[in-house]
């Protein structure tokens, strides 16, 4: 079934630079699709124009029945509790514990005066522990976020995004802040969500060792453009200077 | 995307258009400077100084004279390097191997320089010979020695007057919190620069903080003690009043100052944004928030004590009355009480901010 599809999704900002021309593609449930391309290809506009961090400046959105990119308000609040996201930066509330960074997830669910005075209910709490299971870091409940190491932040930021119960993850480069082995112990948590909990995952990255291991499909950009839909496997030599230019070189990821 | 190189080009080179302008404003610069200069030295080096004139008239006449003196001057050199207003505005190529004191602008800017520093000592009536008079230390020798000697029979008037000024401090601040805590929001830019209305309420937010902070506490007294009468509550008022335009501007300045991570990820959860303020916002900036409130009690503390003078209550207005009455040794004791709580104050407020870090 379909979840998400763009059509004709264009974005320009407010300084001119055009970042995304002409998008067209759809996602189906239960697919990890990874987006690659260089560095100002459109990647991290193109997860912003999702969820309409970034309003999109033509073209459409359509989130199962919904246009999300006509949404205002309290709608598109709504909407937007259904679709997670990690960032590479982590963007955890500083000085706050753990927990508490897990429950922010629940907002869009909770009464302003209750989540101000940090009243959540018993069963978000405990939702928000089982979260913290699922990436292993349940002991680390009551311990300041900024005092984790940064695989362990990110963790704490996919439990957050889990406790909204999205229908889609999204997730903006997610491992370029870390070190390989702690990129794939993030990635396999992603894999893990997408597999057992059934969350679709749109994902940005860099390194194609990482896309050919996780990614159930392929999309590339260029200059805002997309250049490649596929299988991972079917990513060649040819199509990778297509994507990275001519004097690009691939590393690998261990 | 297209790659543009920027290169930062010396106007000396730059388009005629430019340049124009450029130079017509360093004629401008030029033609101030010279008639400021001619109306010092008429009227402080000729009148004042060589005529050693009593009173000095002003006429309006004289400032329109200089001008146009002036104006002839600067008009004749600006076709030469002798120009600071060339020099300023970057018409000068400076020759990088040359002593900067060796140019003509840089020379004839410091002595414009000096011309000030000459007419300010003038001004300010400084004279060696009255601070070192025979009378001017008699009256210095019988003020310290009284200071020296302070009335302990008022210190507890004293210590009173100056716990009245702690609190009024305190309740000043305390108050000033919730104000500023929720102007903050409305005065920082980053938070307000989405739409033209949010943007207008900034500008007009600042502008009324910018007005209120450009008078000092000192006239805001004045102006309570007229209204509620003389006393602490003035006083308070005067303090409570620059506190928030204070303490909002530091607030501000700190939400302009944080990361939008958390914030955008606040927005991406679905959240309302009273809610994304909360939490995006607010914990990054409580303890800067604690900092600032701090030291603004501390300085409120001593703003406190300057507010007494002109009947804003606590040991101010006590130092006020003593000193109508010529009461030295009573002042002494009040200054040692002032600088006691000042010490105090400042030696906590450093080790609490300390500790905030």
């Amino acid at each position: 079934m379909t979840l998400l599809r763009s059509e004709h999704l264009c974005k320009t900002y407010p300084n001119g630079t055009q970042a995304l021309n002409q998008i067209n593609f759809s996602v189906e449930e239960g697919e990890f699709l990874v987006v690659i391309g260089l560095s100002g290809s459109g990647k991290s506009t193109l997860l912003r124009c999702i969820n309409q961090l970034h309003p999109v400046s033509s073209g459409a959105i359509h989130f199962e029945q919904q246009r999300l990119d006509q949404l205002q308000g309290r709608a598109l609040r709504q909407q937007r509790s259904r679709i997670g996201m990690i960032f590479q930066q982590f963007n955890l509330i500083p000085r706050k514990s753990v927990l508490t960074n897990v429950l922010a997830g629940a907002l869009a669910s909770t009464p302003i005066w209750k989540s101000l005075l940090g009243l959540y209910s018993k069963e978000q709490r405990e939702q928000a522990l089982a979260y913290l299971r699922i990436v292993g870091l349940e002991h680390k409940a009551y311990v300041r976020a900024d005092n984790l190491s940064g695989g362990q932040q990110q963790r704490v930021a996919i439990a957050r995004a889990l406790m909204q119960n999205p229908k889609i993850l999204l997730a903006d480069e997610p491992v370029a802040s870390l070190d390989p082995s702690t990129s794939h112990s993030v990635m396999k948590y992603l894999q893990k969500i997408n597999r057992e909990l059934g969350v679709t995952v749109i994902c940005n990255l860099h390194f194609l060792s990482l896309v050919r291991t996780y990614a159930s499909r392929v999309l590339a950009l260029k200059d805002g453009k997309i250049v490649y839909q596929g299988a991972p496997e079917d990513i060649d030599e040819q199509w990778f200077t297509t994507i990275y230019g001519e004097e690009a070189v691939e590393v690998s990821i261990n | 995307m297209e790659n543009t190189m920027i290169t930062k080009q010396p106007l000396a080179e730059a388009m005629p258009v430019k340049r124009y302008q450029a130079s017509i404003k360093a004629w401008c610069m030029d033609v101030l400077l010279w008639s400021y200069s001619f109306l010092v030295l008429y009227k402080l080096g000729y009148q004042s100084w060589w005529l050693d004139l009593r009173h000095v008239d002003f006429f309006w006449s004289e400032p329109l004279y200089s001008l146009l003196v002036g104006g002839l001057v600067a008009s004749v050199l600006s076709y030469t390097k002798a120009s600071v207003g060339k020099a300023c505005y970057g018409l000068i190529a400076f020759d990088e191997g040359r002593s900067l004191f060796r140019t003509a602008s840089v020379r004839l800017g410091l002595l414009f320089l000096l011309l000030t520093f000459i007419a300010g000592l003038q001004i300010s009536q400084v004279s060696m010979r009255e601070f070192f008079s025979d009378s001017g230390l008699a009256g210095a020798q019988r003020i310290f020695t009284a200071l020296l000697n302070p009335n302990f029979a008022i210190f507890e008037d004293a210590l009173f007057a100056a716990v009245e000024t702690v609190y009024m401090a305190f309740i000043a601040t305390a108050l000033a919190i919730p104000v500023a805590f929720v102007l903050a929001f409305f005065a920082a830019r980053n938070l307000m620069k989405n739409s033209a209305l949010s943007f207008a309420i900034y500008a007009v937010l600042r502008f009324l903080m910018n007005l209120t902070r450009s008078i000092e506490p000192l006239v805001w007294a004045i102006i309570f003690s007229v209204w509620v009468g003389i006393g602490p509550f003035s006083g308070m008022l005067a303090l409570f009043l620059h506190s928030v335009a204070s303490l909002t501007k530091l607030y501000s300045e700190q939400i302009e100052a944080i990361q939008d991570g958390p914030v955008e990820a606040m927005t991406a959860t679905g959240a309302h944004p009273i809610q994304v303020i909360w939490y995006g916002v607010v914990p990054q900036v409580v303890l800067p928030y604690l900092s600032y409130t701090i030291y603004r009690w501390d300085i409120n503390v001593r703003m406190a004590t300057v507010i007494g003078l002109v009947g804003g209550g606590g040991i101010g207005t006590m130092l006020m009355q003593y000193q109508g009455l010529a009461r030295w040794n009573d002042v002494g004791m009040l200054v040692i009480v002032i600088a006691a709580i000042v010490w105090l104050m400042d030696y906590a407020s450093a080790k609490i901010r300390a500790h905030l870090k």
